[in-house]
């Protein structure tokens, strides 16, 4: 196996493995209810750098509206924790709901009685809300900047709908289920390790699941398209298709972080829809690099870890930091600490190809590539 | 809870009033967007940070006005030129080396945004300020359906002498023309001897100047605070985009969605004719991606 | 049979006219030339065959059915392959995957969901690999290769992918005089079993492969024939070549 350990497909899936494996066992060292939540929360970042990671990364379509998945199920989870506290005899309508004199459980509600078809909705609404918008930007050929622009409008314009629909959503105040999560008879306590190692499976199922995709004939087109969709067009590719299934994938990925998120939060509001919000998760996808799935988990749990760390006192500071870190990232460090560690790798590597390069924009012209991550 | 709830009546005068406050709409959301579009429009850079420079140009006018005591009018000069040359810095620092690169020129003028919001709230706390209304802008006229306070009326008038100007200069001056040359074509330009980073910076500088004197305005029209500049960002863009990144095509997309914002306002509320307003905005840009009034020459 | 047809084809970009009642047949398993100067029409029609431009008025028939209707895809899936005027190739996949992509057989999302890829070890892309002189290139990333490889990854892509119908916009720009001559004989080993349009400058090149040329002047046909009938046509000679012919 010559070239960069860092391309080698076995090594690969060994650090990832080993990574979730880590994540795992953590419940063992800390223990205190109030870390396992913290850590849990964190794997929810995560999954939501990785679903950008998926579309920007491998797909080269910059979405700036995963928080529209994400805060779509998040409100799903809540309505349907929601109603499992309500009782259809004594106490049917939410108490906010009341407030704002609703006399009756809204039409959107109703379904939400059942626990089952709720979950359905949570996961279901985001991903064909991406299909439809997908279809909508792709089939028009929309690239690029626009996409990301229309992402934001779109983020935008739910975040107006979550945050004025009062006695749908309970406006800015946000929808508190009383409860934890009720399932197969027991209750999901929030600050438990049960809790969190559900979001670390979700995690890890879905990452390995995502980074097996892109190791299919399916991924490579994928970049493909990312690289030039006009020459993949050209080879008889179907690009908005692919391009649809991608951005709902990542939907699905995104709204199963807003899941995770209320089970361990038990609250939503119009917050989880912000595009301040929205473009945070890109910034730790690219801070932890973009074209890597286990970069971006880093980027997330490094990003917010010192987030944490510094404390309510620097939370300020900590932002402007931030920014700054982010503008460097985008200067200096394209391919985030993930591709930094790849160029590192690349040096211990030994064999290095003689390249002959007279239209490359590339710094790192001694890397050889078995193939792509 | 009835349908009444969402929707309001047709009823002719406050109808009028609506479309009047339309007007004002129109002309923050075109004052706000001048800028953006010059700078898209020139070199293609999307700057996630212009409503930082309209809050800036805001905050500025509020240490003018209340630390130095400097008049409200002569506020909207001086702002334009402070963050001209704030603008001066932030091109030739961040904005020169990402040129070719409209995706990460993107997350960098975000980032840019971070630090301007977070530098202002270290530096003048997450409270409120406020930007006084001069004297002679103090009245409201009070007609049949118009009810329009002095200030918007103020706006109403800038946003026609800013596009103005704006449009003189593009039009009218030698450095109007190697604008637009070096927006045509870069190379061609140079080739004609004119410096296009020369241009490139005292586009950007302008642009940025533009916002400062909308921030000047806007500070005036409702309370400052450091995330003030989200409230215009994604009008702004959209603005522009719908426009097809021209002059006039801003004018006349910031015409459409201004009055279109007030209308659903007015059936419904203010929110809620967001959403629709976005909606209509994503499937517009998907049957004309190229916008209202786009440039015939595709540029890039 | 004729394969490919153009049947008064003109496409006009709001006041600019490219291409002007152009009229074009190809039989199938020629190797027809396509020549003229700058600014003729060329490219657009060639943009025209591949759906990447749509027409103004006229039809283009392939195989006898009108295909001016179609997105590029299902045009390509037909069986028309395009090597562009600049190279375009997958920048950061390898060389490995950029001929991987232009293999697929199967264009079906879902499809390629079930394959992991390397699938393509087959006899003939091993024969391409070396013919287009890349076997050792194979992990190199694709967008780190000099220009002339570039134009060889390109050329490997379309014939790995096969069609029926190559169109070839100067496929030997940024040569050497061997690539150019490599080139030559790859194409006439094509002819017969495929069919190929070739856009060039380079008259030496032509001269190896040419059957029919036809020349385009100003969106239209200027003169088709041999090279002797071109280089004797005296349209030709004062619109593209000067007094000098065919030198």
């Amino acid at each position: 196996m010559n070239g960069n350990i860092y391309h080698n497909r076995k090594a690969q899936w060994a650090i990832y493995l080993a990574a979730f494996a880590a994540l795992a066992l953590l419940p063992i060292f800390f223990d205190s209810p109030f870390t396992l939540n913290l850590l849990a929360r964190y794997c929810v970042f995560a999954l939501l750098a990785v679903s950008v990671s998926l579309v920007w990364g491998y797909a080269g379509i910059l979405s700036l509206g995963q928080a529209i998945a994400f805060g779509l199920a998040a409100y799903g989870m809540a309505m349907t924790m929601q109603m499992q506290y309500q009782d259809p005899v004594s106490d049917p309508i939410p108490s906010f709901m009341l407030t704002n004199e609703l006399k009756t459980l809204p039409l959107v509600w109703a379904p939400f009685w059942s626990t089952p078809i709720g979950l359905i909705l949570t996961f279901g609404v985001p991903t064909v809300f991406f299909i439809g918008f997908g279809i909508l930007m792709f089939q028009a050929r929309v690239a690029g900047v626009f996409v990301a622009i229309m992402t934001l409008a779109m983020t935008a314009a739910w975040y107006s709908m979550a945050y004025d629909m009062q006695p749908f959503t309970a406006g800015f105040n946000g929808i508190s289920p009383p409860l934890p999560f009720q399932i197969f008879g027991t209750e999901v306590d929030p600050y438990s390790a049960g809790a969190y190692w559900v979001c670390v499976a979700f995690l890890a199922v879905l990452t390995l699941g995502a980074k097996f995709l892109m190791q299919t004939k399916f991924g490579l087109i994928v970049q493909a398209i990312r690289d030039d969709a006009e020459r993949a067009r050209f080879l008889g590719y179907n690009v908005a298709y692919y391009q649809v299934v991608v951005f709902a994938l990542s939907g699905f990925l995104a709204a199963s972080a807003g899941f995770c998120w209320v089970l361990i939060v038990q609250y939503v509001s119009p917050t989880s829809l912000e595009i301040v919000f929205s473009i945070s998760i890109v910034i730790w996808a690219a801070v932890g690099g973009r074209t890597s799935l286990l970069g971006a988990i880093i980027g997330a749990f490094l990003v917010n870890g010192m987030q944490s760390f510094v404390g309510d006192e620097l939370q300020q500071v900590w932002m402007l930091i931030l920014g700054a870190i982010f503008i460097g990232v985008v200067l200096f460090l394209p391919r985030g600490l993930a591709g930094f560690f790849e160029l590192v790798l690349g040096l211990f590597s030994g064999r290095r190809e003689p390249q002959k390069s007279d239209w490359s924009t590339r710094r790192t012209s001694a890397v050889t590539k078995e193939s792509a991550e | 809870m009835s349908v009444n709830d969402f929707w309001t009546p047709f009823s002719l005068l406050p109808f009028l009033n609506a479309l009047i406050i339309g007007i004002s709409l129109i002309s923050i959301w075109l004052i706000a967007a001048l800028g953006l579009t010059i700078i898209y429009g020139t070199m293609g850079v999307i700057n996630m940070a212009h409503g930082e420079f309209i809050m800036l140009g805001a905050y500025s006018t509020y240490v003018l006005q209340t630390l130095i005591g400097i008049p409200f009018l002569l506020c909207l000069p001086l702002s334009f030129l402070i963050l001209a040359a704030i603008g001066w810095v932030i091109e030739r620092g961040v904005i020169r080396t990402l040129y070719r690169r409209p995706l990460d020129t993107l997350l960098a003028t975000w980032g840019l945004s971070l630090i301007l919001v977070q530098g202002v709230r270290l530096i003048f706390g997450g409270e409120p300020k406020y930007v006084g209304v001069p004297s002679w802008l103090n009245f409201q006229i009070e007609a049949d359906f118009i009810h329009l306070s002095g200030l918007r009326l103020f706006i109403i008038v800038m946003a026609i002498v800013m596009v103005a100007v704006t449009w003189f200069l593009l039009y009218r001056t030698t450095l109007g023309i190697c604008v637009r040359a070096v927006m045509q074509d870069k190379e061609m330009a140079a080739s004609f001897g004119i410096d296009a980073n020369r241009i490139y910076s005292l586009t950007f500088c302008y642009g940025a100047g533009l916002a400062g004197v909308a921030g000047s305005m806007f500070g005036a029209l409702k309370t400052l605070f450091p995330d003030m500049g989200g409230g215009y960002i994604v009008e702004a863009f959209l603005v522009v985009v719908i426009g097809g990144v021209t002059l006039a095509g801003s004018v006349l997309s910031a015409s459409l969605l201004g009055e279109l914002n007030s209308i659903f306002s007015y059936f419904t509320n203010d929110t809620f004719a967001r959403f629709i307003l976005f909606t209509l905005v994503v499937v517009f840009l998907r049957i004309r991606p190229q916008g209202l009034l786009a440039e015939k020459m595709t540029r890039r | 049979m004729s394969l490919l047809e153009l049947k008064d084809v003109t496409k006009v970009y709001n006041d600019y006219v490219a291409v002007e009642n152009f009229n074009f047949s190809v039989t199938d398993g020629e190797l027809r030339c396509l020549l003229g100067p700058n600014g003729a029409g060329k490219t657009t029609c060639i943009d025209l065959i591949t759906g990447r431009q749509r027409l103004t008025s006229g039809a283009i028939l392939f195989a006898g059915d009108d295909i001016c209707r179609l997105p590029e895809q299902s045009i390509a899936r037909l069986g028309i392959g395009r090597k562009f005027q600049v190279p375009a190739i997958f920048k950061e996949l390898t060389v490995e995957d950029n001929l991987e992509v232009a293999f697929s057989r199967k264009k079906d999302p879902f499809a390629n969901m079930m394959t992991l890829h390397r699938s393509y070890g087959q006899n003939r892309s091993d024969e391409i690999v070396e013919l287009v002189g890349l076997k050792d290139r194979l992990s190199s990333q694709a967008g780190l290769l000099s220009h002339g490889e570039t134009q060889w990854l390109e050329i490997g892509m379309v014939l790995i992918q096969d069609p029926r119908l190559l169109l070839m916009d100067e496929p030997t720009a940024g040569m050497t005089e061997q690539e150019t001559m490599k080139t030559s004989e790859i194409f006439n080993s094509l002819k017969g079993s495929h069919t190929l349009v070739v856009v060039e400058h380079d008259m030496s090149f032509v001269r190896e492969i040419a059957d029919i040329i036809t020349v385009m002047h100003m969106g239209t046909m200027l003169a088709e024939g041999t090279l002797e009938e071109i280089g004797n046509d005296p349209r030709v000679k004062e619109v593209y070549l000067g007094s000098e012919g065919l030198g």
